[in-house]
């Protein structure tokens, strides 16, 4: 990488002389392949036509560990959720500074949170941190999805701040190949039933069982389903959805 | 002589530059606010829209409480449609007399906070001992720094199988019973309230529940000027909890004609 | 002398998106002796092996109580678990103050691993040298933890931390999965025997380097009634240590005096 070594890359407040900034693009890696925690994995968030499906592949770094226990989907306000990808407690960090952003709306306005807003409120949140060599900026990639007076929205922000709108998103490892598999859905036509099943399906696939660890399925949704509460995907659909995915994985092959 | 017109009729300040001896600039403001009473600061010293009595029993099933519509302001029957009663979670309903301002911002309080229990996602959820435990420690607080909540509340539910019933004040009292009332209530129904529910806790049918608390309504209507016959009925049992519809007790006026001070007047 | 450019500041990421002042942290934790932790679905347990510089000087307190139902072993520097300690008291207080509840376990732990994470991100700082296990017992049963300076905590069947910990950990894939059943007595010497795991050829475990915590009913071996947590060291341990299968090597010799101790020690 013709990066290294120039002395342009060790500081969040510096730009190369091509007007890159080298600690930006770091943390993008570490949203892909972090060292400590082993969180090399995907996450995928489907905005349908009542709610909004998250689903994690959350990778297993011990048999120890006590399945369904350690939750990587997060739940920022009653009709909010939140799914990242790259380090982990980077995403807890953040999901904390959501419920206070989310309360603070709530306290203000007496109303919950519109999605947009708080996906606002976290992109400057974030983009804070690329701007001092004090800080690191934050090495995840965010799913935020929820149910608000204007219906399901999904947004993604990045290490760098910015953030978009999706009908179907993927960050982390398996983003590429998960998109493509998002693309191929009719997604304002799901039910958010058949969502769970095709979200299952998208993280079966895109888990790399060569080289990977087994993985845990973790999903969780919002929406006319779930009283516009975000909670996690019940246990029969959970189980049904991946003996469904694994079924479609054979086929695939 | 103070030269300024503004000033004239104004309460003596011994702050004030009276003879203009500093530059504009400089000069001591001398208008509203910079009186010897200007480092005050004023409390609450009484509730402005209040309700009046809430109810509350156990009975065989759970725990069971009432309370009327009326928000009143002084004397003058204001709100006819207030929710006294507002339920916390699944297992848990608090009634509330005194300011309904007060009893909002309560309410507030409680929903930001189980929207942070919510989030946490880990099956431990707030039931009505620590959601009594968490409000006796605001009012105390409040109360402590001479700015109460002026409130009486009364938290019931169920908890583990077992019924808690507490009550809760502006002063950051507390104390638990099979019976409970607040307001008027605790002077004109508590007596008929005890006299139907002590010792028989674990009889009392869910019917009866709801006579013995139609019975004290109405006897508080009757005797409570700022009450109003219309009132929920609200049962938290293991099941959850339920508010009911708005209610009314049969009353008969007719007793009143010839007792001066009661009915209408004729002379 | 650094090892690369990338490593001598927590606010750089390596252009392979490493946090380098992490993971060394995560070295200072294997620094410390060994601690390790088991569950059933009655008790939860901790085990640590306690060091001591020399004859003349006391062993290091490897566990801390934090509350009536939750205990901690550390592995690592011990200074900054009592920073952290003193905080998850303070939590554990402000529970019962606010809402007359024992702190949910999960809460507590979540609560040092968030403050951990923003002595990853911030300049000024190091992250925290040290690592727990957590054990405690609340609402949802008993429960184990592990918290570790990157600011992840995870909870576990069984763990183990510290110096040689891999060790342990190998004893406790193979054997977690019959915990959930065991009794107090047997989960505690599987406990001692994944310990034992840890030591050097010529060591073995004695009552005055072994310290158990223990959270759920007391064994037959206990005088007392109590099922909060509690720390067993001393002679009260004896009774455990007699339960283990001894060590197949012959030449076992018993428990060399503490002074010929070789374990690496840490810099404080």
């Amino acid at each position: 990488m013709t990066s290294i070594g120039t002395g342009y890359d060790l500081s969040a407040s510096t730009y190369s002389p091509d007007g890159r900034i080298f600690q930006v693009e770091y943390a993008n890696k570490a949203v892909e392949n972090s060292g400590q925690d082993l969180s090399h994995s995907t996450a995928i968030g489907l905005r349908v036509k009542d709610g909004i499906i998250l689903a994690v592949e959350k990778l297993v770094h011990s048999k120890l560990l006590i399945p369904e226990a350690n939750r990587r989907i997060q739940t920022l306000d009653r009709h909010l959720g939140l799914a990242t990808a790259g380090l982990l407690a980077d995403g807890r960090q953040l999901a904390n500074r959501a419920r206070d952003e989310s309360a603070n709306f709530r306290d203000s306005f007496r109303s919950p949170a519109p999605v947009k807003y708080i996906a606002d409120r976290l992109g400057s949140y974030i983009q804070v941190y690329t701007l001092y060599s004090s800080v690191r900026p934050f090495g995840i990639s965010t799913i935020i999805g929820g149910v608000d007076q204007n219906g399901p929205s999904l947004f993604v922000i990045e290490p760098s701040g910015v953030f978009f709108g999706y009908h179907g998103a993927a960050v982390g490892k398996g983003r590429q190949l998960a998109k493509t598999e998002l693309e191929k859905l009719k997604l304002s036509d799901l039910s958010m039933r058949q969502a769970v099943l095709e979200a299952a399906r998208i993280i079966y696939l895109v888990h790399d069982d060569s080289k990977e660890k087994t993985f845990e399925l973790e999903m969780s949704w919002v929406g006319n389903d779930t009283n516009g509460l975000h909670v996690p995907v019940p246990k029969d659909l959970l189980s049904e959805a991946e003996q469904k995915a694994k079924a479609a994985l054979e086929d695939f092959e | 002589m103070d030269h300024f017109p503004t000033n004239w009729g104004r309460p003596r300040n011994d702050g004030f530059d009276a003879y203009g001896t500093y530059p504009i600039a400089q000069r001591p403001y001398n208008g509203l606010g910079n009186d010897v009473f200007s480092e005050g600061v004023q409390r609450t010293q009484q509730p402005i829209v209040t309700g009046t009595s809430v109810l509350a029993i156990k009975y065989k099933d759970g725990v069971m409480m009432s309370a009327d519509n009326l928000a009143s302001y002084g004397s003058l029957a204001r709100f006819k449609d207030v929710q006294r009663l507002h339920p916390v979670g699944n297992n848990t309903i608090i009634g509330a007399g005194g300011d309904m301002s007060d009893f909002q911002y309560i309410q507030a309080l409680l929903d930001d906070l189980m929207v942070e229990e919510f989030t946490e996602q880990d099956g431990h959820a707030l039931g009505p001992g620590e959601i009594h435990e968490y409000l006796s420690q605001v009012m105390y607080a409040r109360r402590s720094k001479m700015d109460p909540l002026w409130n009486s509340l009364i938290v019931g539910g169920v908890q583990d199988g077992k019924r808690f019933l507490s009550y809760v004040d502006l002063l950051g009292t507390t104390y638990s019973a099979s019976t409970l009332a607040t307001g008027y209530g605790s002077y004109i129904a508590q007596p008929l309230l005890r006299k139907a529910v002590e010792g028989n806790e674990d009889v009392i049918t869910e019917e009866e529940a709801v006579k013995i608390l139609e019975q004290s309504m109405k006897v508080l209507f009757y005797r409570d000027a700022r009450s109003l016959n219309k009132y929920q009925i609200a049962k938290i049992t293991g099941d959850g909890v339920a508010i009911s519809e708005s209610r009314s007790v049969d009353t008969h006026w007719s007793f009143a004609d010839g007792i001066r001070g009661y009915g209408a007047q004729t002379q | 002398m650094f090892r690369n450019t990338y490593d001598s500041d927590n606010t750089v990421f390596s252009p392979q998106g490493r946090l380098h002042q992490v993971e060394y942290a995560l070295e200072a934790v294997k620094q410390g002796s060994a601690a390790v932790g088991l569950r059933s679905k009655t008790h939860s347990i901790l085990l640590a092996l306690k060091r001591s510089t020399g004859e003349l000087a006391s062993y290091q307190q490897k566990m801390f109580r934090i509350d009536d139902h939750v205990g901690i072993a550390i592995a690592g520097l011990t200074s900054d678990a009592r920073v952290l300690s003193n905080f998850m008291r303070q939590q554990a207080m402000s529970s019962k103050m606010a809402f007359n509840r024992p702190v949910p376990v999960n809460r507590l732990v979540s609560a040092i691993a968030d403050k951990a994470q923003v002595n990853t991100q911030e300049y000024g700082r190091r992250p925290y040298g040290v690592g727990f296990l957590v054990i405690g017992r609340d609402q949802s049963g008993p429960h184990l933890y592990e918290f570790s300076p990157s600011g992840n905590s995870y909870e576990y069947y069984a763990m183990s931390i510290g110096a040689r910990s891999q060790s342990a950990k190998t004893y406790l894939e193979k054997h977690y999965e019959s915990f959930a059943d065991c009794s107090l007595e047997d989960l505690i010497k599987h406990g001692l025997h994944a310990l034992r795991e840890t030591l050097q050829q010529d060591k073995d475990l004695n009552v005055n380097n072994t310290s158990i915590g223990i959270v759920g009913a007391p064994s037959a071996h206990e005088k007392t009634t109590n099922v909060s947590f509690r720390i067993l060291e001393g002679e009260t341990i004896q009774p455990f240590l007699d339960t283990m299968v001894p060590k197949d090597a012959p030449a076992a010799a018993p428990a060399p005096p503490a002074s010929a101790d070789e374990d690496v020690q840490m810099a404080e």
